[in-house]
């Protein structure tokens, strides 16, 4: 049985979406600001979780599923597409990386 | 204190310090390691929802293969410490944390509010969190669909990624 | 029902303890007469010529990167691999044309010689 209230799940996870909201704000390189967005990614299943489990339904279940899909995806192309600014700019930090400006 | 609020409130506190410690630590190995503390502390959360399923999975995916790929691109540009902020920079850190409180205030507030009337103790948690109940849900017609749509992204991330790392590509 | 997992924590606990307590009972313990040549990584070995955090070759991340979406694969099959003679055909045709689409990603990879190693 759950013996906790649901919304101690909920505050935590909303507490870990900020902190990673920051990380993508405040940071300059390119592979923490993909770590913190899996932070966020991290912190929305907790509470599908959650909400699945205290509701009584899969949903939310196979929407984490769908959801590690999505990150799985994200970090293979992700990553190469930072693999791909290295190579061509010898740098990974986004403030770095600003032609469209000229 | 109940047994379950104990190992909720030492599994929060990790997940939320090792969270922290992505985001404040310079050396992006250590920012990394924590973020595998993370994934074993929200993997913990998940057992006790009794989402067992979930909990191996997040272990397997997350913590086995993301970030054994984030480690090895780390390790491929061989990057250091980064350097400090400018001072335009710590400008904009200081609108972008502002930001985000609020958003987190908006967050916690509709989070707490919306969801009061969610009975605690379900009596389905046990049997829902079960690799058995994952596979029922997953292939009745309900969720077939995107379920095959998942091998199409997977599919593209393939391809995607091969044309982007691959050099002379034929 | 989070009983269950005590003996799960108490392993966790018995193995971090084992590791710094064998560590630092040798730091305490153990005599501890330090020269030069012992502080060499290699005691009786060769100098070491270069630094141990070289850059390697991004054909390695290739071969990471299928890995994931494969491991993917993985994880939506064991549902599937679990309770398949409840879940009867409809879920095997299913499978099959889910296993079908990503061969052709394989078919792509090697087609496109990814995971040669040249």
């Amino acid at each position: 049985m759950l013996t906790l209230p649901i919304e101690y799940y909920l505050t935590l996870s909303a507490v870990i979406f900020i902190i990673g909201t920051i990380g993508v704000l405040t940071r300059r390189n390119a592979i923490i600001i993909f770590m913190c967005i899996e932070l966020m990614l991290n912190s929305v299943n907790l509470t599908l979780v959650a909400f699945s489990q205290y509701m009584g339904d899969m949903a939310g279940q196979i929407m984490v599923l769908l959801v590690m899909t999505v990150a799985a995806a994200e970090a293979a192309v992700g990553l190469a597409i930072v693999l791909a600014l290295f190579r061509n700019k010898q740098t990974v930090y986004v403030d770095e990386v600003n032609v469209l400006k000229w | 204190m109940s047994l379950d609020l104990t190992f909720f409130i030492i599994l929060a506190i990790m997940a939320a310090v090792s969270a922290l410690m992505v985001i404040l630590r310079k050396n992006p190995i250590t920012s990394a390691m924590s973020l595998v503390l993370h994934f074993v502390s929200l993997a913990g959360l998940y057992l006790t929802l009794h989402a067992q399923f979930m909990a191996v999975i997040q272990m397997l995916v997350y913590a086995g293969a993301i970030m054994v790929l984030v480690v090895f691109v780390i390790m491929l540009l061989n990057l250091g410490r980064e350097e400090k902020m400018a001072v335009r920079q710590s400008a904009r850190a200081a609108i972008g944390i502002g930001a985000s409180m609020v958003l987190g205030a908006l967050l916690i507030w509709g989070l707490t509010q919306v969801m009061r009337p969610v009975a605690a103790g379900s009596s389905q948690a046990m049997v829902n969190g079960q690799i058995a109940s994952v596979g029922k849900a997953l292939f009745s017609t309900a969720y077939v669909f995107p379920f095959e749509m998942v091998s199409l992204v997977l599919l593209a991330a393939a391809v995607g990624a091969v044309v982007l790392t691959k050099r002379n590509l034929k | 029902m989070i009983e269950q997992y005590i003996p799960v924590i108490a392993m966790i606990v018995t193995g971090i303890l084992f590791g710094v307590v064998s560590v630092k009972a040798h730091e305490i313990l153990g005599p501890q007469r330090p020269n030069k040549s012992k502080e060499t990584p290699y005691e009786s070995g060769m100098e070491p010529v270069a630094s141990a955090h070289e850059r390697f070759s991004v054909k390695f991340y290739l071969v990471a990167m299928l890995f994931i979406l494969f491991d993917i694969e993985i994880v939506f099959m064991y549902p599937w691999a679990a309770s398949f003679r409840e879940l009867g055909g409809f879920a095997l045709w299913a499978m099959l044309l889910f296993v079908v689409t990503l061969f052709v990603g394989y078919i792509y990879i090697v087609k496109k010689k990814a995971l040669k190693w040249d």
